[in-house]
C-alpha cells in the first residue's frame, strides 16, 4: 500500500497512463489536429516517466541525479519544436481549403 | 570505470567539424541572405566532403577508432563522439550523396525555367546542410539522448524537404511522416529513459559492456527498435514511405530516400549487435529478419504494379531495406566470431551504401525525365531512352545494382548475404535474396524495355536539360557500380575500432 | 605477361574496349565495320594458345583466364561464327538507324559468350554469363516489333530465373571455399564430398537447362531466336545456347560421376531432342524451325554430357564440345543462308538452296559432312544399346525436320530474279559454310582417335546414311498432313503459362489491397503498438 503511494511509483503510474491515453488518442483519431495532441500527451507522459525512473535510479550513484533533468528539458524543447512544425503543416494544408 | 572508455584521440576534432560545419553553413545561409544560400551550400559541401574523407584516412592509418569527448566531460554526465569503420563507410558514403545531389540542385536551379522560387531554393539548401549535419551526428554520436535530438533533427530537416512544392498534396504527405515519425521518436525517448534508469548512463560503449539479459532492457530495447522501425519505414510500417518520398521533388527524394531512412537503421543495427546481449538478440533478429523478407516481397511486387516511376522507386526503397534486417540472424555469429567479422556484416553494410547511391541516381535520373515529360507515367514514357541516353544509363546501372547483377555494390552485398544465409543455415532466407532479385529484376526491367522502346508520339525536346544535370546522376550510378570491386569477403576497414567494443563487451 | 597470357587476356577485353570505346559518338558512328575484327584475337586464341594455357590478373580483377581442349573447340568454333556474322551485319544495317545500339549490345553479348569459354574462376564465370544473357536482349528486341518486345520479355524473365538459379547454386557450391573467389575446378572437385551435392547438381542443371533450352524450359528460344535481326539470329542460336553447355562441361562432376542425375540428364535430353522434331514440323517460319532445330539438338548434347555423367567419364565432354561446335557452325551458316535466300533469284538461288541443302541435311547426318563425323565420334560414348538406337531415331527425326525446312525454304526466292545478295553478306555465310564442312574433318582424329580415311569406309557410310533414308520417308508420310503447319503455335507450352496470367494478376491485385489497408493510419499504428510487444516478448524469450 505504502510502496503505491511513493511519489516515484506514482509518477511512474501517472506517467504510464497518459502514455496510453496519448497513444490510443494518437492511433485512433481520425482528425489531425487531435493526433497532434495525442503527440503531446504521449510526449507528457514519457517526461514524466522519465522524471520518475531517474528519481528512482540513481544509477550513477547521485543523491540528485541531474542529467534526466537536463534531458526532460531538452526534451520538451525539441517535442514543442516538433509540435509547432506540424501546426505549421496543418495550417498550409487547411489554408487553400479555405480560399476554394 | 568509464574513464578507459572514451578518451579523446589526435583526430577527434575532425568528428565535430563533419557536426558542425554544415550547422554554421546554415547559419550563415540565414545571416547573408538567399542570394549566397547556393555559394555558401558549394563551399560547405566541398569542405565537408573533405573532412569526411580526411576521418577516413585518419581511421585507416591509425587503425583505431576517433574519439572526441565533448568539453572533456566524460560520459555519463558528458557526451562522446565516436567513429569505428562502419561509421566512417556512412560519413564517406553520406558526403558523396550530399555533394552529387547539391551538385544536381545547383544545376537545376540555375536553370532559367523550372528552378523554382527563391524561398523554396534557400529552404532547399538550409535543410540539406541541416539533414547533413543531423546525420552525420547519428552515425559518430555514443550518447543515446544525443541520438535522440539527432533523429529529431533530421526529421524536421526530412519534412520541408518532402513539402518544398508547398502543394497541398506533399503537405499532407509531410504531415503523415512527421506524426509517424513522431510517435516512433517518442516511443524511443521512452526507451533511452527506461535504460537510463536501470543503468545509469546512456553511452553506447558503456551499455555494450553492462547490458545483461533483464525485463527492463528487453521492453526499453523492444521500444526503441519500434520507434526506430517507424522512421525508417520497414514493413508494415510503411505508410508514409510512398507518398513522402515519391511527392517530392527529385532532389529532395534522391536524399530521403538514400540517406534519412538509413540513419535508423544504422542505431537498429549498434542497437542489436552491440547493445543486446547475444542471447538476448537471438529471437528478436528472427522477428526482424521475418519482418525484413516480408518486406523485400510485398513491396517488390507492389514496386511492380505502379504506374508512377517515383511511386515505384520509392516502394523499391522499402523492399530494398528489408535487406539490412535479414542481417540480424545471419550476422549473430558463432561460438568466437563477432558479427562485424561475418560476412553478413559486410553484407549488410554495403547493400546499405550501394542501396543509397543507386536509389540517389535513380531518383535523380527519374527527376530529370519528369522535367523532360512532364509527366511520370511509366506506361507513356516510350523511348525515354533515346531522348535522354544519359538518364536513361544511369537508371540502367542503378537498377542492376538494386537486382544484384554483377559487376555492383548490390551483387556483393547479396552474393555475401545469400552466403552467409547457405553457412548459416537459413534456407528461407536465400530464397527471399532471390525471390527479391528476381522482382527487382522486374521492376527494374519495365523501365528499361520503355526506354528501349520505340515511342507512337514524337520524343519531346530536351531543351533545357543540360548535360552536366545527368552526368551527377549518371556519377551515383557508377559509384554503385564500382563498389562491386571489392572482395568478397569480410571487409577489413568495415572493422576498425570494433575490437574495442569486443573488449568493452568482455 | 606472356604472349598467350596476352591472347587470353585479349579474348574477352578486347570485345569489352570496343563496347567501352563506343561511350565515343565518333567512334560509335563507325563501330558497325569493327565487328567482324571483336572476335579475331579470340579466334587467334584458340588456335595458338598452348592447350592448358592461362593468364591470372591479380586483385582487385582476380580474373583468372584457362583455356583446357573443350574449351579450345568451342571458342574456335564461337569466334568465326561470331566475326562472319559480325561482316554479315556490318553489309545488312549499313542503313539501319538503330545500329549504333545494335553494335553496343553485339560487342556486349560478344565479350559474355566468348569469355565463358576461357574464364577459370567462380566469380568472373557468373559476370560473363550474366552479360552475355543480358546483353542478348538488346539484339533481341533491335526491331521493336511488338512480337520482339513479347519475346525480350519472356526471354529476360527466364535468363533472370537461370541467374538466380545459377547463383544460389555457385554461391553453395563456394560457400565452404577459403577462398572467396575459388578457380573452377578445385570447386568442382570438392563437389562430391560437399553435403549440398545433390542440390547443387539438380541447381546447376536447372540453370543452364534453361539457357540451353531443354524441354520445358526452352519456351523463350523459339520466340526469341527468330525475332532478332538474321545476323543475331545466327549467332543466338548458334553461339549464345552454348553457354548451357559450356557451362555443364564447367560445373558437373564428371571424374566423380553422378549415376541419377546423368540418367536425368538422358532422359531429358532424348525428350527434348524428339519434342524440338515434333513442334518443329509444325511451323512454318523457316527462322522458327531452325530454332526448334536447336532446341532439338540441344537435347542430343545433353543426352552426350549425362552419358559422361553418368558413367564418370570425363571424356564426354571433348566429344559434347566437338558435336557443339559443328551445330555452331551449321547452324550458324543456315540462319546466315535464309537472309541470304530471301534476297536471291533466278539461277543463283538454286546454287544457294544446294548448299542450304547440304548444311540442312548436315544436321540429320548426311555422309561426308560434319554431322556425320560428329554422330560417328560419339557413337563409341552412346555404347549399342537402346540409347544409341533413340539416338540415331532422334537422327533420323533431324533429318525429317531439315526436309521441312528445305520445303518451306523453297518459296523464299526473291521475285525479281535478276536480285543477288551483296557480297557483304554472300561472303560471310560461304565462309561459315565452308568452315561448317572443313573444321570437323581436321578436328576428328584427334576427338575421335581414328584417321579421318576411316570415314569413307561403306560400313561407316552405311551407318549414317540409314537413318537419313528413314527420316526422307517419314517427310514423305508427313507431308500428306498439311493441317499440321501452324498447328502449335510458336512458343508451344508459352501459351499455358498465360493461362496461369489471371491468378497472378488476382494475387498481385490482392497484395494492392492488402497494401492499402496496411497504409491506413490506425492499421499502421496498431500495427507499431502489436510489433512493440512482439519484439518485447521476443527480446524477453531468450533462447
Amino acid at each position: 500500500m505504502t510502496v503505491a503511494l511513493q511519489p516515484s511509483v506514482l509518477f511512474g503510474l501517472c506517467g504510464a497512463a497518459l502514455v496510453g491515453i496519448g497513444l490510443f488518442a494518437v492511433v485512433s483519431s481520425p482528425g489531425l489536429l487531435r493526433r497532434i495532441v495525442g503527440c503531446n500527451i504521449l510526449g507528457a507522459g514519457i517526461f514524466l516517466v522519465f522524471g520518475a525512473v531517474a528519481r528512482r535510479g540513481a544509477g550513477a550513484g547521485f543523491e540528485a541525479d541531474p542529467v534526466p533533468q537536463a534531458l526532460v528539458i531538452t526534451g520538451i524543447v525539441v517535442a514543442f519544436s516538433a509540435s509547432a512544425l506540424a501546426v505549421a503543416l496543418l495550417k498550409r494544408l487547411a489554408e487553400p481549403r479555405s480560399d476554394a | 570505470m568509464t574513464a578507459a572508455l572514451h578518451a579523446t584521440t589526435p583526430g577527434g576534432f575532425l568528428l565535430v567539424l563533419a557536426v558542425i560545419l554544415p550547422v554554421c553553413a546554415v547559419l550563415a545561409i540565414l545571416a547573408c541572405g538567399p542570394r549566397s544560400a547556393a555559394r555558401i551550400a558549394m563551399a560547405t559541401l566541398a569542405a565537408g566532403l573533405a573532412v569526411a574523407v580526411a576521418i577516413t584516412v585518419e581511421l585507416v592509418w591509425s587503425g583505431a577508432a576517433l574519439t572526441y569527448v565533448v568539453g572533456a566531460w566524460r560520459p555519463p554526465l558528458g557526451i562522446a563522439l565516436r567513429a569505428d569503420g562502419l561509421s566512417g563507410a556512412m560519413l564517406v558514403m553520406t558526403a558523396l550523396v550530399v555533394v552529387a545531389v547539391g551538385l544536381f540542385a545547383r544545376v537545376q536551379y540555375g536553370l532559367r525555367e523550372g528552378g523554382g522560387s527563391e524561398r523554396e531554393r534557400t529552404t532547399f539548401w538550409q535543410m540539406l546542410l541541416a539533414l547533413w549535419s543531423a546525420l552525420n551526428i547519428v552515425f559518430v554520436g555514443e550518447d543515446l539522448f544525443n541520438l535522440y535530438v539527432a533523429l529529431e533533427l533530421l526529421t524536421f530537416a526530412a519534412v520541408p524537404l518532402v513539402c518544398l512544392d508547398g502543394r497541398a498534396e506533399t503537405a499532407n504527405a509531410a504531415l503523415r511522416y512527421l506524426l509517424f515519425a513522431l510517435i516512433g521518436s517518442l516511443l524511443y525517448l521512452l526507451g533511452v529513459g527506461l535504460i537510463y534508469g536501470q543503468y545509469g548512463t546512456l553511452d553506447l560503449l558503456a551499455l555494450a559492456r553492462l547490458s545483461r539479459p533483464d525485463p527492463a532492457l528487453s521492453v526499453a530495447l523492444a521500444l526503441m527498435i519500434v520507434g526506430l522501425l517507424a522512421k525508417a519505414a520497414l514493413f508494415p510500417l510503411h505508410l508514409w514511405l510512398p507518398p513522402a518520398h515519391a511527392g517530392a521533388p527529385a532532389q529532395a527524394s534522391a536524399v530521403l530516400s538514400a540517406l534519412v531512412i538509413k540513419a535508423p537503421i544504422f542505431l537498429i543495427l549498434r542497437l542489436v549487435l552491440d547493445v543486446a546481449p547475444g542471447q538476448v538478440a537471438f529471437l528478436a533478429g528472427q522477428l526482424l529478419a521475418v519482418l525484413g523478407a516480408a518486406s523485400i516481397l510485398f513491396c517488390s511486387v507492389m514496386a511492380l504494379r505502379q504506374a508512377r516511376l517515383k511511386l515505384m522507386i520509392a516502394y523499391s526503397t522499402v523492399a530494398q531495406i528489408g535487406y539490412l534486417f535479414i542481417v540480424f540472424p545471419l550476422a549473430a555469429g558463432g561460438a568466437g566470431t563477432s558479427p562485424w567479422e561475418t560476412i553478413a556484416w559486410t553484407g549488410g553494410a554495403l547493400q546499405l551504401i550501394s542501396h543509397a547511391l543507386a536509389k540517389s541516381a535513380m531518383f535523380l535520373a527519374a527527376g530529370i525525365v519528369i522535367k523532360v515529360y512532364g509527366h511520370d507515367r511509366i506506361a507513356d514514357l516510350g523511348g525515354f531512352g533515346r531522348a535522354l541516353p544519359i538518364s536513361a544509363t544511369a537508371f540502367g546501372l542503378a537498377g542492376l545494382s538494386l537486382m544484384g547483377v554483377p559487376p555492383s555494390g548490390g551483387f556483393v552485398a547479396k552474393c555475401l548475404l545469400l552466403t552467409a544465409a547457405v553457412i548459416e543455415g537459413y534456407p528461407w532466407l536465400a530464397v527471399t535474396i532471390l525471390l527479391g532479385g528476381l522482382l527487382a529484376g522486374g521492376y527494374v526491367f519495365r523501365i528499361i524495355d520503355k526506354a528501349l522502346a520505340v515511342s507512337a508520339s514524337p520524343l519531346p525536346s530536351r531543351a533545357g536539360v543540360p548535360r552536366r544535370l545527368e552526368l551527377t546522376a549518371l556519377a551515383l550510378a557508377i559509384a554503385a557500380v564500382l563498389l562491386g570491386f571489392v572482395p568478397l569477403r569480410p571487409f577489413g576497414f568495415l572493422q576498425i575500432g570494433r575490437s574495442g567494443l569486443a573488449m568493452a563487451g568482455l | 605477361m606472356s604472349a598467350p597470357a596476352f591472347l587470353l587476356a585479349a579474348v574477352p577485353l578486347f570485345p569489352l574496349s570496343l563496347a567501352l570505346c563506343c561511350l565515343s559518338n565518333w567512334f560509335r558512328a563507325r563501330a558497325l565495320a569493327l565487328l567482324v575484327l571483336a572476335p579475331l584475337p579470340a579466334l587467334a586464341a584458340a588456335i595458338l594458345v598452348p592447350k592448358g594455357g592461362f593468364a591470372i590478373f591479380p586483385p582487385p580483377f582476380r580474373l583468372t583466364l584457362v583455356l583446357d581442349e573443350p574449351g579450345a573447340i568451342l571458342l574456335a568454333g564461337a569466334a568465326l561464327l561470331w566475326s562472319a556474322a559480325g561482316a554479315y551485319a556490318a553489309s545488312l544495317m549499313a542503313r539501319d538507324p538503330g545500329r549504333q545500339r545494335f553494335t553496343v549490345w553485339w560487342f556486349l553479348t560478344l565479350t559474355g559468350s566468348l569469355g565463358l569459354f576461357v574464364v577459370g574462376d567462380v566469380v568472373n564465370f557468373y559476370l560473363l554469363f550474366t552479360l552475355a544473357s543480358l546483353a542478348a536482349y538488346g539484339l533481341i528486341i533491335h526491331e521493336q516489333s511488338p512480337p520482339a518486345h513479347r519475346a525480350g520479355v519472356i526471354y529476360v524473365a527466364l535468363a533472370l530465373a537461370a541467374e538466380a538459379l545459377l547463383l544460389i547454386a555457385l554461391v553453395m557450391l563456394a560457400a565452404g571455399h577459403p577462398d572467396a573467389n575459388p578457380l573452377i575446378r578445385s570447386v568442382v572437385m570438392d563437389l562430391a564430398a560437399s553435403p549440398m551435392r545433390d542440390g547443387i547438381v539438380v541447381l546447376f542443371i536447372l540453370g543452364f537447362a534453361l539457357k540451353m533450352g531443354l524441354v520445358p524450359l526452352h519456351v523463350w528460344l523459339p520466340l526469341a531466336h527468330p525475332a532478332a535481326p538474321t545476323p543475331a539470329s545466327a549467332v543466338l542460336s548458334g553461339v549464345v545456347v552454348k553457354a548451357g553447355v559450356i557451362g555443364l562441361i564447367r560445373f558437373l562432376p564428371f571424374e566423380a560421376g553422378a549415376p541419377f542425375w546423368g540418367s536425368v540428364l538422358i532422359g531429358v535430353g532424348v525428350i527434348t531432342a524428339y519434342y524440338g522434331v515434333l513442334v518443329g514440323v509444325t511451323q512454318k517460319r523457316a527462322k522458327t524451325i531452325l530454332a526448334y532445330s536447336t532446341v532439338s539438338q540441344m537435347g542430343l548434347l545433353a543426352v552426350l554430357l549425362g552419358v559422361g555423367l553418368a558413367n564418370a567419364d570425363p571424356e564426354a565432354a571433348h566429344l559434347a564440345a566437338y558435336y557443339a561446335v559443328h551445330h555452331t557452325l551449321v547452324k550458324g551458316a543456315l540462319f546466315l543462308g535464309v537472309g541470304i535466300l530471301a534476297v536471291t533469284g533466278g539461277r543463283r538461288f538454286r546454287l544457294v538452296f544446294l548448299l542450304m541443302g547440304v548444311l540442312a541435311l548436315s544436321l540429320g547426318g548426311m555422309p561426308l559432312t560434319s554431322g556425320a563425323l560428329a554422330k560417328l565420334a560419339t557413337k563409341p560414348l552412346l555404347g549399342y544399346g537402346w540409347l544409341a538406337g533413340a539416338m540415331t531415331l532422334a537422327g533420323a527425326g533431324s533429318t525429317l525436320l531439315m526436309l521441312h525446312l528445305l520445303l518451306i525454304l523453297r518459296h523464299y526466292a526473291a521475285e525479281d530474279a535478276a536480285t543477288s545478295p551483296l557480297l557483304g553478306q554472300f561472303m560471310p555465310w560461304l565462309v561459315v559454310t565452308a568452315a561448317s564442312l572443313v573444321i570437323p574433318w581436321s578436328l576428328y582424329p584427334a576427338v575421335a582417335g581414328e584417321p579421318a580415311a576411316s570415314l569413307v569406309t561403306p560400313d561407316a557410310l552405311w551407318k549414317v546414311g540409314w537413318p537419313l533414308l528413314l527420316g526422307a520417308g517419314a517427310m514423305l508420310l508427313v507431308q500428306r498432313w498439311p493441317g499440321r503447319l501452324g498447328m502449335i503455335p510458336e512458343g508451344d507450352i508459352v501459351v499455358l503459362a498465360q493461362t496461369g496470367q489471371p491468378l497472378m494478376r488476382s494475387l498481385s491485385n490482392r497484395i494492392g489491397e492488402i497494401d492499402v489497408h496496411l497504409r491506413r493510419w490506425p492499421a499502421a499504428g496498431l500495427g507499431l503498438i502489436a510489433l512493440a510487444i512482439l519484439l518485447g516478448g521476443a527480446l524477453m524469450l531468450r533462447a
